[in-house]
């Protein structure tokens, strides 16, 4: 009972930190730009199989990552600039374009690897035991990493200037235009960060779980879970429900097994739909 | 003025002459296998048209219309063989067999409910939450049909029997399927032409304008959402008694991929324009493509669906309001170039 206990603490701590990486980068630049990208999960996703290709060829796993990471932030810029930044007020049609992406890399990645997950190389080897309960090191330093990253975004956001144009551009477009902050170029950067933000998260839950092309739609369900109970664009709601959403996950999985996760977050989605729209730190729109 | 539109109505209804003329006549030059794939795609073409009432009609992105479609279609599949219920839910396993046309119907009001209920929770929200609910609710359904896999068949689905088909004959078959669709269309192009159809455009130009003159948007939301999934509902069941078979590509992304394509091409909220999006992409997902994929080299990750998926970006980045949008805008630039005095 008690390792049950012990290990759904522990896990649902290291889920919900990876899910709060790949929710804030998915709040970001919706409260930014008011982009909803659909193609959120292929940046989680991509990163992980360019990371495991790398590496498998030679290259030192965290140099591997480094790479990798840094990658899905161009390639999301290149997506913005050359897709997205066209048809921005068409919000119809960012919504099928970004869906369209997403389903074109998942397709392409299909092709090339196959349905089947394959493992992130360990950047870390070990097994820590609590009690019984045997704890990997990998989930450890997913948890510490997501931590430390999720305090910088934090830290990045209030305390740089670079940050205040951000927050500045997500509260008030057209203010910030006013006082001659290059919205354009904020978007840009909130792009690229929202995207280091999942392929951070996707380095770190394929090391603890496993890569496979289904796990960037995943990722996407979660995102949607965790932003609607958070509230839309508050990066704040986004942190604090990963967590929530993660214990669920983790519970449900526990005692119902894992092909129930994605009933779970509809359900949830839906009782907030129903009882409290705003989620709990949205503002009314 | 008058006489402007007395000219349209008169193009469109030669247009629409030809139309049922070709297809009417199209089994007796087509080879079988043809003709099956034709009347498959008169179905095809109900899915498109009914996603662009509450799409183009209403604005508001629907990104799980093939929930509804799917189900219409298991609604009607299980209708036919209700022994699938056995050792689950007893008390459906002894239901009578439904004759077709009742099993179609059933399929388009249970999913017209089903869009009435998720109409009801995220409709009344503004912003994003319906796009956000609806492209999540295919995924689940997904899962469910392995998750209970022994009433919905899983992967491979299951079949009703040739016995429960539309007819037995692909031709009358293929005619069935093009009245089906021919209702259809007509029922919904009044209503989209009709006073409802007006306040449903209303609310999608402007949410608030249309809000303080009066009309109720929440509720042209739903009731648009509602039609949209019954036709959805309706399309699926009959998919379901024109090929026998059923299985959980009726649900799966790729199929809502090539509705959202079709409609896009064809450009949103024109109802002509996703008809003849719905034609040229479904002929050429059967036809073309599948000619054109031996000549791509092995190599490259590339297969129908990338190639699809290609087009839909670069159709919405280049031209969101469609082709057809695009050739009509066109054509009428040059007609009023030619004649300058006419207005």
């Amino acid at each position: 009972m008690i390792d049950i206990a012990v290990r759904i603490i522990v896990y649902g701590a290291v889920v919900g930190g990876i899910w709060a990486l790949v929710a804030s980068g998915f709040s970001l630049i919706f409260g930014v730009a008011r982009i909803l990208n659909f193609a959120h999960g292929i940046f989680f996703i991509l990163a992980a199989y360019l990371g495991i290709v790398l590496a498998k060829s030679g290259v030192n796993p965290y140099l591997a990552t480094l790479i990798s990471i840094l990658f899905v932030g161009g390639f999301a810029v290149a997506i913005y600039t050359g897709l997205l930044a066209r048809i921005k007020e068409h919000e119809v049609m960012v919504i099928i374009v970004t869906l369209a992406i997403a389903l074109l890399v998942e397709q392409i990645l299909i092709i090339i690897f196959g349905e089947h997950g394959i493992s992130y190389p360990a950047l870390i080897s070990g097994v820590l035991r609590i009690g019984k309960t045997p704890i990997t090191y990998k989930r450890i330093l997913a948890f510490v990493v997501a931590v430390v990253v999720l305090a910088l975004l934090e830290l990045f956001i209030h305390k740089t200037r670079t940050g205040k144009m951000i927050m500045a551009s997500s509260q008030n477009y057209e203010g910030a235009l006013l006082v001659g902050i290059n919205v354009d170029r904020i978007f840009i950067i909130t792009m690229f960060l929202s995207a280091v933000l999942a392929g951070i998260g996707g380095v770190l839950y394929t090391q603890v779980f496993a890569a496979s092309p289904a796990a960037s739609l995943k990722a996407l369900i979660f995102a949607f879970a965790i932003v609607i109970l958070g509230g839309l664009g508050s990066i704040k709601g986004s942190i604090v429900a990963a967590f929530i959403i993660g214990y669920i996950i983790t519970i449900t999985n526990q005692f119902l097994g894992a092909q129930w996760a994605e009933f779970a977050a509809l359900l949830v989605i839906i009782a907030i739909l129903v009882f409290k729209p705003t989620g709990l730190f949205g503002v009314e729109e | 003025m008058r006489a402007e539109m007395l000219k349209t109505d008169f193009k469109k209804l030669i247009l629409g002459i030809v139309f049922l003329v070709v297809f009417a006549a199209a089994p007796a030059f087509l080879p079988e296998a043809y003709v099956y794939l034709v009347g498959m795609m008169f179905l095809f073409l109900i899915l498109v048209i009914s996603w662009d009432v509450i799409v183009g009609y209403t604005g508001q992105v629907n990104l799980g219309h093939t929930v509804f479609v799917g189900l219409g279609a298991y609604t009607a599949a299980l209708m036919q063989v209700p022994s699938r219920f056995e050792g689950s839910v007893d008390f459906l396993a002894g239901m009578p067999q439904a004759p077709i046309p009742v099993s179609i119907l059933a399929g388009g009001i249970v999913a017209g409910f089903f869009g009435l209920a998720i109409g009801i929770i995220t409709l009344r929200l503004k912003g994003f939450y319906f796009s956000l609910v609806t492209a999540i609710l295919p995924l689940v359904f997904l899962k469910s049909v392995f998750v209970f896999s022994d009433i919905f068949g899983g992967e491979e689905g299951f079949s009703i029997g040739l016995e429960r088909s539309l007819a037995g004959d692909v031709t009358l078959r293929y005619y069935y399927a093009f009245v089906i669709f021919l209702i259809s269309f007509v029922i919904i192009y009044f209503i989209v032409n009709s006073r409802i159809g007006l306040r449903f455009r209303a609310v999608r130009d402007d949410e608030d304008l249309a809000e303080s003159i009066g009309v109720n948007v929440v509720r042209y939301k739903i009731l648009s959402f509602v039609i949209s999934s019954f036709f959805a509902g309706i399309g699926g069941a009959a998919i379901v008694h024109y090929r026998i078979t059923i299985g959980p590509d009726l649900y799966d992304i790729p199929l809502m991929l090539l509705i959202i394509l079709s409609a896009v091409i064809g450009g949103l909220g024109t109802l002509y324009g996703p008809l003849f999006g719905g034609i040229v992409i479904y002929l050429m997902k059967s036809w073309w493509l599948r000619s054109l994929l031996p000549s791509i080299p092995e190599w490259l990750p590339i297969n129908d669906d990338v190639i699809l998926y290609a087009i839909l970006i670069a159709v919405g980045v280049l031209a969101p309001e469609g082709i057809w949008g695009r050739v009509r805008e066109m054509l009428r630039e040059r007609a009023e170039a030619e004649s300058p005095q006419s207005t």
